[in-house]
């Protein structure tokens, strides 16, 4: 690697490369889509693959079976030819095994003379929630499927993947109550609006509903959800798959009108939460998306986190509440105030 | 021939946010004629278009001699540091007891470290977590010789490691100890395994553990010529030279810290430097388990219960840049306050050393906090008896100009840009009780000695209560001369009744810090929150939160 030199001539310093944006470009931009979506759905050592690398796959079929009370079982002697730690084994049926099953399992490593298996018992199956080609697969630690659709991006997705049809169940700036869901949303994927509190998460999850949409989710909600996941996981006959995709954070503040604007053209249609990356997969490409206008700006932190408005220009340092000083802009809201705004505590959808 | 630049955009890309400034060379010396942040998605381009439009706008007839009108800013050279991305390191020691010992050592670097042994995760476990994604490297470890509680859990560590390398082509290992002596790593036919991707070094420990190896090969994974806080230590080592004064920094950025100690060489050597980059200095970690919530917590002055202080703190790992204001300047003050708590853990040995001479403040963890909060959290945390000044590298030009390879280069653009680069922020004088008291206070809150400034028009005197900080004006470029007096003696590196320091002053004055070394603050939250938001009244303009 050549020196770091000051001098031009010396070769360290690079030009620009590029053009100067405008002062807009100051402000953070957030994407609404990925695209072309590639989803990573996460597996266990145990858990069994059913697909290949470049197989093609419609939604609904399986690519995995998925195991419940994980175990390491150590097995005597060789494998058989050519075991490599991640393969699959499948031993003789003991005499002392009831149910007449050959033992199985993946083969993790070999340390004097013996494996050890992962194993379990079957559980559920890991169904793609879109169509699309498997691109890779990785015993013991997921399958990358890449679909044709686009995938509306998140902050953060909790239990899934899921598929069901979108419906919207709260305004923008909604809080959805548990007395408001009822098992007509069974199978659906609710958008809630900016929160949701953990008895609504729970009647959600009792009633059939697959997953929800929603703004913010503070840390008790989180929990509950994830108790709730670990329930259904550990569960003989367990509950269909859940989940829940954040779109902003942990606070809550009404949905970005670009993404509700999304949400409302999509109402009605089948869509999958996946949560790596963390969005809400669209499988149907023909749905027209209205593009946000470009000077529309969102606050996302500070006592207005979730208002929007137009940007009217640079403000230069302002002193704002606590004596700090920062870099503002000015916003027209939507109300029709003009304001100062730190340039941080704004983002803008493209 | 080249032409040498006149202007030079330092950009400072961290992990949460985007720092850049421009310097132009005027009269013979380079100066900085400006410099703003954002955002770490934002475009450098429009950061830069926006000081320059502002430079133009205030001296025109500067600006068009330095080339900075909108055809010529896409010529403008760029000296860059970047933060590197934060790695995983997934920590296995044959015993619970080996892998206290390697997680002390690695928790000095700078991986976020996740850990497992076979006494506490079976093999499944284990496996797991080697073949999660967001692992990058994996520490197997033992002593060397191996103790007899570890003996038994060596094949299975060597057969782990050999099975995880095969499914995971892009995964690296550490091995530390005998690992690959073992008979398990052998008959795994390892051999066969790109020798690129295995570093070998001597256990941490054993009758031939040796220590600091460790360190040393696991920065060795992530080195990066470009990383900003590799590269701060260069800066700070010509700085130290550059005034011939002792200088300490401590940064707190997104993913990592670093505290920095440089000494001046003497009979023309070279200046001396220990650093340590940790992760454990992060504002936030991605998953904050409840010591950090706690840790963040006890230094919170606000009435967030502990869930709604988790959604915020959430939030702040999710958008570092923004809420900088108000409530959210406190919180991320505390979150500040409790990495640097953290990076004094394990950075004792630094800690034990005589106060600097001056002491940086860097990092994006402190852009727009108050100058007089600053050096109340830097005095709260980084405590040591003593008097240091204080200066802030508000315009994050230490790291990229670190990355200059040629010493008298980096030197010579130090030289020209230090006094822009360091924001003074004043002194800080802290006095330890001597003996086995635990703070000067002696009886309730009454005075334990008093301060007399002389210097540059200034004179002032002020009586100074025990178990307290105060603060007193001293404007920037001011020096003065402080005489301590105490009733009693106190601990200034050794025992003394009075004490007689040069100050200089800054935006935060002299911070006299009278609580006792290491900080202690009540048990009950409530006792806790008072005292602070007390202290905390003394730094923060205004009661406007």
């Amino acid at each position: 690697m050549s020196p770091r030199r000051l001098a031009v001539a010396g070769g360290r310093v690079r030009p620009v490369i590029g053009r100067v944006s405008g002062p807009l470009a100051l402000v953070r931009e957030r994407p609404l889509f990925v695209a072309p979506l590639e989803a990573w759905f996460g597996l266990r050592p145990g858990d069994r693959t059913l697909v290949a690398p470049g197989e093609s796959v419609v939604r609904g079929a399986q690519l995995a079976e998925r195991f419940r009370d994980r175990r390491t079982d150590v097995v005597e002697g060789p494998a058989g030819d050519g075991a490599e730690p991640g393969s699959w084994w499948t031993g003789s049926p003991s005499r002392r095994d009831r149910s007449g099953e050959p033992p199985s399992g993946e083969l993790l490593f070999r340390a004097g003379g013996r494996w050890r298996v992962a194993s379990g018992e079957p559980a559920d199956a890991l169904e793609a929630p879109f169509a699309g080609i498997v691109r890779e697969v990785r015993p013991g630690a997921g399958i990358a499927v890449g679909g044709l659709g686009r995938g509306l991006i998140g902050t953060d997705v909790l239990g899934g993947p899921v598929t069901g049809r979108l419906q919207i169940a709260a305004p923008r700036d909604g809080h959805l109550r548990a007395s408001a869901i009822d098992v007509g949303a069974a199978g659906a994927i609710l958008v809630v609006g900016a929160r949701i509190d953990a008895e609504a998460i729970t009647r959600a999850r009792a009633v059939g509903v697959r997953g929800m949409v929603v703004a913010g989710l503070g840390v008790k909600e989180r929990r509950e959800v994830l108790a709730s996941e670990r329930r259904s996981q550990a569960g003989t006959h367990g509950l269909p798959p859940f989940a829940v995709l954040v779109l902003d954070g942990a606070i809550g503040r009404p949905i970005a009108t670009p993404v509700m604007a999304v949400l409302e053209a999509l109402q009605g249609s089948t869509v999958a939460i996946v949560d790596m990356p963390p969005c809400l997969a669209l499988d149907d490409g023909a749905i027209a998306v209205p593009a946000p206008a470009p000077d529309l700006v969102r606050v996302v932190a500070g006592p207005l986190a979730g208002a929007e408005g137009r940007w009217t220009g640079l403000a230069g340092p302002h002193r704002f509440a606590g004596g700090v000083i920062l870099e503002a802009c000015w916003v027209e809201l939507d109300g029709g105030a003009r304001i100062a705004i730190p340039l941080g505590d704004l983002e803008r959808y493209t | 021939m080249t032409k040498p630049p006149r202007t030079l955009a330092i950009v400072d890309a961290g992990g949460a946010t985007l720092s850049v400034a421009l310097v132009g060379h005027l009269d013979g010396r380079w100066r900085l004629l400006g410099s703003l942040a954002g955002p770490a998605a934002i475009d450098e381009d429009a950061l830069l278009a926006a000081i320059a439009e502002r430079t133009a706008s205030a001296d025109p007839v500067l600006a068009a001699g330095l080339g900075l009108d909108a055809g010529s800013r896409a010529d403008v050279p760029r000296l860059t540091a970047r933060s590197r991305p934060p790695g995983k390191l997934l920590v296995v020691g044959a015993t619970e007891r080996s892998l206290g010992l390697l997680m002390a050592e690695a928790s000095r670097t700078s991986w976020h470290l996740i850990s497992a042994s076979p006494e506490t995760h079976d093999p499944r476990e284990m496996t797991e977590l080697a073949l999660d994604g967001t692992v990058d490297a994996v520490l197997l470890g033992a002593g060397d010789p191996p103790g007899p509680d570890e003996r038994g859990a060596l094949d299975d560590l060597a057969a782990l490691g050999v099975a995880a390398a095969r499914r995971r082509p892009d995964l690296r290992f550490v091995l530390c100890g005998g690992i690959r002596d073992r008979r398990a790593w052998r008959a795994a036919r390892a051999d066969d395994l790109d020798e690129s991707r295995i570093v070998e070094v001597p256990a941490v420990a054993g009758r031939r553990g040796e220590e600091g190896l460790l360190r040393a090969a696991l920065e060795g994974l992530r080195a990066d010529p470009l990383d900003g806080r590799g590269a701060m230590r260069r800066s700070v080592a010509s700085l130290a030279d550059l005034l011939d004064r002792r200088v300490e920094l401590i940064e707190v950025g997104f993913d990592g810290g670093t505290r920095i100690l440089a000494e001046p060489g003497t009979g023309g050597g070279d200046s001396t430097t220990e650093s340590v980059i940790t992760a454990e200095g992060g504002l936030i970690p991605p998953e904050p388990g409840d010591d950090i919530i706690d840790g963040v917590l006890a230094w919170s002055t606000g009435n967030l219960d502990r869930h709604r202080l988790i959604d915020r703190l959430r939030e702040l790992r999710i958008r570092p840049w923004a809420d900088a204001a108000g409530d959210g300047a406190r919180l991320r003050l505390a979150a500040a306050s409790a990495a640097l708590a953290r990076m004094a853990a394990v950075t004792e040995h630094l800690g034990s050393r005589p106060a600097p001479d001056l002491t940086i403040v860097a990092g994006g963890a402190f852009a727009g906090a108050p100058a007089s909060a600053i050096a109340l959290a830097v005095a709260g945390t980084i405590r040591r008896p003593g008097a240091t000044q204080l200066a802030w590298d508000h315009a994050r030009l230490l790291g990229p100009i670190g990355t200059i390879d040629d010493p008298a280069e980096r030197y010579a653009l130090l030289a020209d840009l230090a006094r822009d680069a360091l924001v003074p922020l004043g002194t800080t004088f802290v006095a330890a009780a001597s003996g086995s008291r635990q703070g000067l206070g002696r009886h309730g809150r009454g005075s334990v000695g008093r301060v007399d400034l002389a210097g540059d028009g200034l004179s002032m005197s002020r009586e100074l209560a025990g178990d307290e900080v105060h603060f007193m004006d001293l404007p920037p470029g001011a020096v003065a001369r402080a005489r301590f007096e105490f009733h009693d003696a106190v601990r200034l590196g050794r025992r003394t009744r009075s004490a007689e320091v040069e100050v200089t002053g800054g935006l935060a004055g002299l911070l006299v810090d009278l609580r006792a070394v290491p900080l202690r603050l009540p048990e009950r939250r409530d006792r806790r929150r008072t005292m602070l938001a007390a202290w905390s009244e003394l730094s923060w303009p205004g009661d406007d939160r």
